[in-house]
């Protein structure tokens, strides 16, 4: 009984070595139908496979943060050599079976921890929202704009700063108003946070959560928003400017692909970090896929002028000219680029440099213009 | 300062449509826990309904029967086969919310241009609650509702149908919870998306308690919610107190009536199955 048992597995086994296939596995946190992160990376994943013929993948979404560990043995168990995990919460776990199985590879979304076979990667949105920050600017008429935001962590705290950095390089008088839902994912919190911006006078909003409730509520009161993470004009037409998307599979095409070549392995990755930007293609400005800027508010943003380096441009051309000059391949624009303060008059970025992978990734200072409660700012 | 009250009244809409529902079912005799569930799966047929067909009084409708329909499937459980009301009630929950993840799918993501007003649902729940205290209090057939969540056997003496009484309400109970979530797709976040009653349900079961089983309180009750809920985000950054206070507020208060009230108010067959003793 034994042998046969042995046999089979041989037999299995060698049919599995024949087919030389990549078996790339993911792990979620959401289910794949959100509107937002889970959702993007299952887009990825498609896009990957139909890309790469070799590939072969597999998903296994809502998963818990605690229960990763035992999710990651069972995927190892069924064949899987490269093992995305796609939340910030899964890091501990990841590396916990990352020593368990030395010989897979895994990639960890969001986080900062690497081992020799775990690398980390994120497709990053400050640069754009800067660009959207800086037409905010130029649509508030009250002065006041509205952030929703998720979690108070450095990820949101990075977006809502180069956010504001753009809202006050149009209009230096005006202010960003946070609210804190804490939650990913949670339409009627995100829908009273809204209300209660708009109550306090914001009148152009911009968040992080993974629905188009403050892009529906705002436009309800005819307001301006900036959609995230997915295309969400079709949900206000008329008043969705411009927003963040992301592509994913720029990240997961290059990663496999040097997977599959031998440059990466699970020997390797100690260092490995994809923090990918618009050069890279893993974001895009845009309402919608190829919609950089929502042609009905294309003549308000030419009309709106800013000055830049003691000339008046309109707001427009200037958008234009930092997405294209952040998309090429040596961008000469940042918008952590020092002098910078902090809304307490700190210097946090001091002059003639850019802000450093590190300080991005663990910013908990506010820009100036920021109101509101910021859990964490430094003393 | 107006505009606070209507946020407290919109966001209080949902829920005060669910605890009436619940309400009705409790008052009845049923312990309904499925309420989340029950308003997930009518939120989804009201979503598609409207989508499919543009006729938002029709997606109203639709959400009712979904949830009258699951209110009916409770009572046969509960009442007919005489399940465990509160394990039943769980399973419903927990059941409701995955059924309408899954059968949702295909409308996730998808706008809805026609959208229902929210003073529609608004002034529809105050009218539905005093109907419902009419009902339950100035009519015979609420006299024979009330008494069988009291004294069923009694009830059973008199020639009434504990059975039939108990699915009535919760058939009737099943259609306002529907209500509550054709508010939550049609009109308080026109779409779709899995979670969407995100835990709005248990709050209404609450809620009944919080209100003695009392169809006027429950009106207050409900948006007394409301603005605790709309409160947190509004008073954040601008006054010292944590919004996670206000946020745990709710939650606080339901405790400390419990604690103070006891079970004295509720009706005292709630929960127990009723058997005719041979």
């Amino acid at each position: 009984m034994r042998r046969l048992a042995f046999g089979l597995l041989l037999a299995l086994g060698l049919a599995l070595a024949q087919t030389d296939k990549l078996k790339a596995c993911f792990i979620y946190v959401g289910p794949i139908g959100d509107i937002g992160w889970t959702h993007a990376h299952d887009q990825a994943r498609k896009k990957a496979e139909a890309a790469l013929p070799w590939l072969e993948t597999k998903y296994v979404e809502s998963v818990p943060e605690a229960q990763v560990v035992p999710v990651i043995d069972r995927l190892v168990g069924e064949g899987c050599r490269v093992i995305f995990a796609t939340s910030f919460g899964y890091m501990d776990g990841v590396l916990e079976a990352a020593r368990k199985h030395p010989d897979v590879i895994f990639g960890h979304a969001s986080g900062f921890k690497r081992a020799p076979n775990v690398m980390t990667y994120m497709a990053d949105f400050y640069q754009v929202y800067y660009l959207n920050g800086l037409m905010a600017g130029a649509l508030t008429k009250t002065g006041k704009v509205g952030y929703v935001g998720a979690f108070p962590i450095p990820e949101v705290k990075r977006h809502i700063n180069a956010f504001a950095l753009g809202v006050r390089a149009v209009n230096p008088k005006a202010s960003v108003y946070v609210k804190w839902i804490n939650a990913w994912f949670d339409p009627a919190k995100a829908r009273e946070a809204t209300e209660a911006l708009m109550s306090q006078g914001a009148d152009v909003f911009a968040f992080t959560e993974d629905t188009p409730t403050v892009v529906q509520t705002a436009a309800r009161k005819g307001k301006y928003s900036f959609s995230h993470y997915s295309p969400m004009l079709k949900f206000a037409p008329d008043h969705v400017v411009s927003g963040q998307l992301v592509h994913w599979e720029a990240i997961y095409i290059d990663f496999l692909k040097k997977v599959k070549e031998g440059v990466y392995t699970s020997k390797n990755l100690q260092d490995v970090d994809y923090f990918w930007l618009l050069k890279e293609g893993a974001v895009e400005l845009g309402a919608d896929y190829g919609v950089p800027i929502n042609p009905k508010h294309v003549s308000l943003l030419k009309a709106a002028r800013m000055k830049v380096g003691g000339k008046e441009v309109p707001v427009y051309d200037r958008v234009m000219a930092l997405l294209k000059d952040m998309s090429s391949q040596a961008p000469t624009f940042d918008p952590f680029t020092g002098p910078l303060k902090d809304r307490k008059g700190v210097v946090r970025i001091p002059a003639g440099r850019k802000a450093s992978l590190q300080e991005l990734l663990t910013m908990e200072w506010a820009a100036p213009g920021v109101v509101g409660d910021w859990p964490g700012e430094p003393k | 300062m107006e505009e606070v009250f209507l946020r407290a009244v919109y966001f209080g809409t949902p829920l005060l449509l669910a605890t009436l529902g619940a309400l009705l079912g409790e008052r009845a005799g049923v312990v309904n826990l499925g309420v989340e569930g029950m308003m997930a799966l009518s939120a989804l047929a009201a979503f598609a309904v409207a989508q499919g067909s543009g006729n938002l009084l029709l997606a109203s409708l639709a959400a009712a029967a979904v949830g009258a329909g699951l209110g009916l499937f409770h009572a046969l459980v509960t009442v007919t086969l005489r399940a465990n009301a509160f394990v039943a009630g769980l399973a419903l929950a927990m059941a409701g919310v995955g059924a309408a993840g899954l059968l949702g799918k295909r409308y996730e993501g998808l706008p809805l241009f026609l959208t229902a007003r929210e003073e529609v649902f608004a002034l529809a729940s105050v009218a539905l609650s005093v109907l419902l205290y009419l009902l339950l209090y100035k009519t015979r057939p609420g006299l024979y509702l009330r008494s069988v969540g009291e004294n069923p056997k009694a009830v059973d003496l008199f020639g009434g149908s504990v059975a039939g009484l108990r699915y009535l309400a919760l058939g009737l109970g099943g259609g306002l919870i529907g209500l509550a979530g054709a508010d939550l797709s049609l009109a308080y976040r026109p779409s779709w998306a899995d979670g969407l009653t995100a835990g709005l349900g248990w709050v209404a079961v609450a809620l009944v308690i919080f209100v003695g089983w009392h169809p006027l309180r429950a009106v207050l009750g409900a948006w007394f919610f409301g603005l605790l809920f709309f409160l947190q985000f509004r008073l954040q950054g601008s006054v010292p107190i944590p919004p996670e206070a206000f946020a745990a507020m709710p939650y606080a208060l339901v405790i400390l009536v419990l604690a103070l009230s006891g079970r004295g108010r509720a009706p005292k067959a709630l929960g127990v199955p009723y058997e005719r003793e041979r």
